[in-house]
């Protein structure tokens, strides 16, 4: 409240530029919820890409007091030096979008939640669980099993544990960017990807020849972190801060609906495109997973958070 | 003075071609390594962190040099103790700017040293933030040694008239 | 504010503050005008702004050129051109378009083509009895292709800020280059007609096989970039340094002309020349993500879609608006600031960004040779020891000639798209 009128405003970003992006939804509601409530002296100022389409940039801008409200994966987060946070990235975390949701909604959630406050010293505060949707594999052949991967290369985060998992399975993972993905798929740089449906067949990848085939792995449910400034939160007035809170649940439920439809109608619209689409048992892979998972969960000490995890299934 | 600045110049680009080395040297290494199938996931992260060291102490560099392009046709018109004081004016500006610089560079540093680099966790992203303060503080010092010379100008240009 | 802001950019850069340093105050201040942003935004937002990928390319790509001229490569083009186009009345002045063109093919750096190319050229075209206004103003006039005819750093710089197809863009940049540079061929010829300048005697063809032969690693450069782009084999990025290093490895080891020893200069000049525009482009992040904080994007766009309404009028202004930034500002920080804003409208009005790219580019070309602030009008001007102003005089026909050809591309896109969608039909 710098001009001390009662009336405070909340820079709200993500990192996704199309406004039909679930992310745009649920901050909108965000805004809607925040300043009906508020009678108009909360003010929301919702940014779609325009300050930062690195999540890495959005992330220091909290950090800062530059933004107020941010989304961020679970990846990047590990970058402000909590690494218990790339658990969440860690793939086969979650086998089902229900499990996820008991984990994120339930204790699960809110532990991790505390250990976000607490080892950012109050920089973050965690609003509540976005979904970016379901990631499957697509590439130039379907996947039968697991022994289909074998030495296929294919594009995925760089990240330690996710990169571990895919050459367990035998697949070669590769560090191209997003932008030149299409051209890799196109041109055989790459063999495959993985990604959730809105976002690859927005880029169209199912339309080239190594992004044809698309086998439902499934696996990662993933998490988004909807962040607060927490030491400009604990300065707002209690009224302001309970409507904030309100205003971030509804955000919740508009997102994951948005991007739950969102998955469907992609999903769709690949099938229409020409894009062959094969399900498997993921229980071979969940097998490959699970050591992993233990080992990179006794590496970032969060072993009890896993095995709570687990237990929900 | 003169030769503290000279030596200074004289690292500042020593270390900034250096870098420069590393991210020519690295990218090369990432289309070699990407075509035997090996996946080296540093390298891109390690390359932009060189180029932003090489391009802010080259920059700090050309302050020295005088190079960053200006607009100098009112300073070329003036003569005598207008142009000076315009000189004077001009450094003190660049000092102001990088003094602001220098400070909230510093305040950046502080909050992002603990972040770490997204493919080697072990290095710090302080190590990268550090650059800015580095560039800010040699920015002034080179302006400085500008003002310097000005001044006097200024005063050989009083006791001549 | 906004108008305080641009007083105040004016006055410094009138008062002669460096144009960088100009732009980083007054992000400074028009930050420190929004009660809810911390200024440690700018500090944050230069390295931001340097912290892509794609940006690599540009001292690479200057050192591509610097190898080139310090290991004389330039010079072998140089004489394969004029055994080319030499025997045409106004040889000399021929052949300065023809090397440009084969320059712009290895590197995306027009200042390093101007200074290569001039110091050998305009002392030899006064020498042979060429007007300065000639030799300098093809010098100038000339070096534009070199951001045109891929590779391309502005182009580069373009697909890293709208994630348009950088191997679109590079081939759709074929055509275009190849009409400038025809067409100051054609008002050369009338020039040199109506002047009756010299031509050189045509060499036989054992001798121009020898030169050919000569020039062929050279040649091979841009084969090998715009091939390993558009086949995958590498980025645009990565192309850079390929460039680099094949240009340093034939030097070294086929023509001989570099020496180890060489390396420490040529590299301490790319840092110099690179860190100018890139300190500037850092400090431009900073001022862009002013910009944004005011939302000058989706203003542009109600603004334009509510006043403007037709694509034609929006293309046109589009031109004349980075003909004007392109004036005072380096290509790179003038796409940084203001790509942003028009992109937005572009794409409602269902340009495509790698047409849109074009435009852009070609236009800031120009600006490579319109005062006060063109590096390659600059550097002629100082070769041939002629006043900015005689110089820009010289260069006005050229510029109508690349304002033509842009023209055309704006409006029958087709024309530069023949060729891209003839390889590749996947790009589009
Ligand atoms: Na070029
Ligand atoms: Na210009």
């Amino acid at each position: 409240d710098p001009d001390g009128d009662g009336k405070i405003k909340i820079i709200a970003a993500h990192n996704q530029t199309s406004p039909d992006n679930p992310y745009q939804t649920g901050m909108l509601k965000f805004k809607e919820v925040a300043e009906a409530e508020s009678n108009g002296t909360i003010e929301v100022e919702v940014h779609a890409g325009t300050i930062g389409t690195e999540e890495s940039q959005l992330v220091e801008k909290l950090q800062l007091g530059a933004a107020d409200v941010v989304l961020v994966s679970p990846g990047f987060m590990t970058q402000t030096g909590m690494r218990e946070v790339d658990l969440f990235s860690a793939p086969y975390l979650f086998t089902s979008y229900e499990h996820w949701l008991k984990a994120v909604d339930g204790e699960v959630g809110k532990e991790m939640a505390d250990i976000i406050n607490e080892k950012s010293d109050n920089s973050f505060k965690l609003l509540g669980y976005w979904s970016a949707g379901v990631r499957h594999y697509y590439g130039k052949k379907p996947i039968e099993s697991v022994e289909d991967l074998e030495g296929l290369s294919l594009r995925t985060q760089t990240s330690g544990v996710v990169s571990d998992f895919w050459q367990a399975t035998g697949a070669i993972p590769s560090g191209i960017s997003w932008g030149e993905l299409y051209q890799g798929l196109q041109q055989d740089v790459v063999d495959s990807s993985e990604n959730a449906y809105p976002f690859f067949v927005q880029q169209a990848h199912h339309t080239t020849p190594n992004g044809k085939y698309i086998t439902e792995t499934g696996h990662d449910y993933t998490t988004r972190f909807l962040l607060i400034n927490g030491e400009k939160f604990d300065q707002y007035s209690k009224e302001h801060q309970e409507i904030i809170l309100k205003a971030a649940e509804a955000s919740v439920k508009a997102e994951r609906d948005a991007t739950n439809a969102q998955d469907v109608e992609y999903k769709e619209k690949a099938i229409e495109e020409g894009a062959i689409v094969n399900e498997i048992d993921t229980q071979p892979f969940i097998d490959i997973a699970r050591p992993i998972l233990e080992d990179f969960a006794k590496e970032i000490e969060v072993e009890a958070l896993l095995q709570k995890i687990i237990d929900l299934e | 003075m003169k030769r503290f600045v000279q030596a200074l110049e004289k690292l500042q680009i020593t270390v900034g071609v250096l870098f420069l080395t590393v991210f020519f040297v690295v990218i090369l290494l990432q289309i070699i390594t990407r075509y035997l199938g090996i996946s080296v996931l540093w390298t891109e992260e390690v390359a932009n962190y060189s180029f932003i060291w090489a391009i802010f102490m080259g920059a700090a560099v050309m302050v020295n040099r005088r190079e960053h392009f200006n607009f100098d046709f009112i300073i070329r018109k003036l003569t005598g103790k207008k142009k000076v004081s315009l000189n004077i004016f001009n450094d003190l500006v660049l000092i102001a700017f990088n003094a602001c610089i220098l400070v909230l560079g510093i305040q950046v540093v502080r909050e992002f040293w603990n972040y770490t680099w997204a493919t080697i966790p072990e290095m710090k992203m302080g190590y990268i933030w550090i650059a800015i303060p580095i560039m800010a503080g040699t920015m002034i010092i080179y302006s400085v040694s500008h003002l310097m010379d000005h001044l006097k100008a200024n005063k050989a240009k009083e006791v001549s008239e | 504010m906004g108008f305080l802001l641009l007083g105040l950019f004016i006055v410094l850069m009138l008062v002669g503050v460096p144009i960088a340093f100009v732009i980083g105050i007054v992000a400074l201040l028009g930050i420190f005008g929004i009660p809810y942003t911390p200024e440690a935004t700018v500090p944050m937002k230069m390295v931001n702004g340097l912290d892509s990928f794609v940006l690599l390319a540009v001292p690479l790509f200057i050192l591509a050129a610097n190898l080139m001229n310090s290991g004389k490569i330039s010079e072998k083009l140089i004489n394969l051109a004029l055994a080319i186009v030499g025997p045409i009345r106004g040889g000399l002045a021929h052949a300065n378009v023809l090397v440009s063109m084969m320059f712009a093919g290895v590197s995306g750096a027009a200042q390093a083509d101007t200074a290569g190319v001039g110091k050998i050229l305009i002392p030899s075209m006064l020498k042979q009895g060429y007007d300065k206004e000639t030799a300098v103003g093809v010098t100038a006039a000339s070096s534009t292709v070199g951001v045109v005819i891929p590779p391309s750093i502005p182009m580069i710089i373009f697909a890293g800020l709208t994630n348009a197809s950088i191997g679109a863009l590079f081939l759709g940049g074929i055509v275009p280059g190849i009409l400038i540079g025809l067409g100051m061929m054609i008002f050369i010829y009338i020039v040199a007609v109506k002047r009756n300048y010299p031509r050189t005697a045509r060499i036989e063809m054992k001798k121009f096989m020898k030169l050919l032969v000569e020039a062929i690693p050279a040649l091979l450069t841009p084969i090998i970039i715009i091939g390993g782009i558009i086949t995958g084999f590498f980025t645009a990025t990565e192309a850079a340094a390929v460039a680099s290093l094949y240009t340093l490895v034939v030097c070294m080891f086929y023509y001989k002309s570099l020496k180890v020893s060489d390396l420490p200069k040529i590299l301490m000049d790319t840092l110099s020349l690179s860190s100018l525009s890139l300190f500037a482009l850092a400090a431009a992040s900073a001022l862009g993500e002013l910009m944004s904080y005011y939302q000058l994007g989706t203003l542009a766009q109600e603004f334009f879609t509510n006043n403007v309404g037709a694509e034609w009028l929006f293309i046109i202004i589009i031109i004349a608006f980075f003909l004007f930034v392109g004036t005072f500002m380096d290509a790179i920080p003038a796409m940084i600031l203001f790509v942003p804003v028009i992109l937005p409208t572009a794409l409602q009005f269902g340009i495509d960004p790698v047409h849109l790219g074009l435009i852009v580019v070609m236009t800031l070309a120009v600006g490579l040779i319109t005062p006060p602030y063109g590096l390659c009008l600059l550097l002629a001007a100082k070769i041939g020891d002629m006043s900015i102003e005689r110089s820009f005089v010289a260069v006005i026909p050229y510029i109508a000639i690349v304002l033509i050809v842009l023209l055309f591309i704006a409006f029958f896109p087709d024309i530069a798209f023949f060729i891209p969608k003839l390889i590749n039909p996947g790009l589009f």
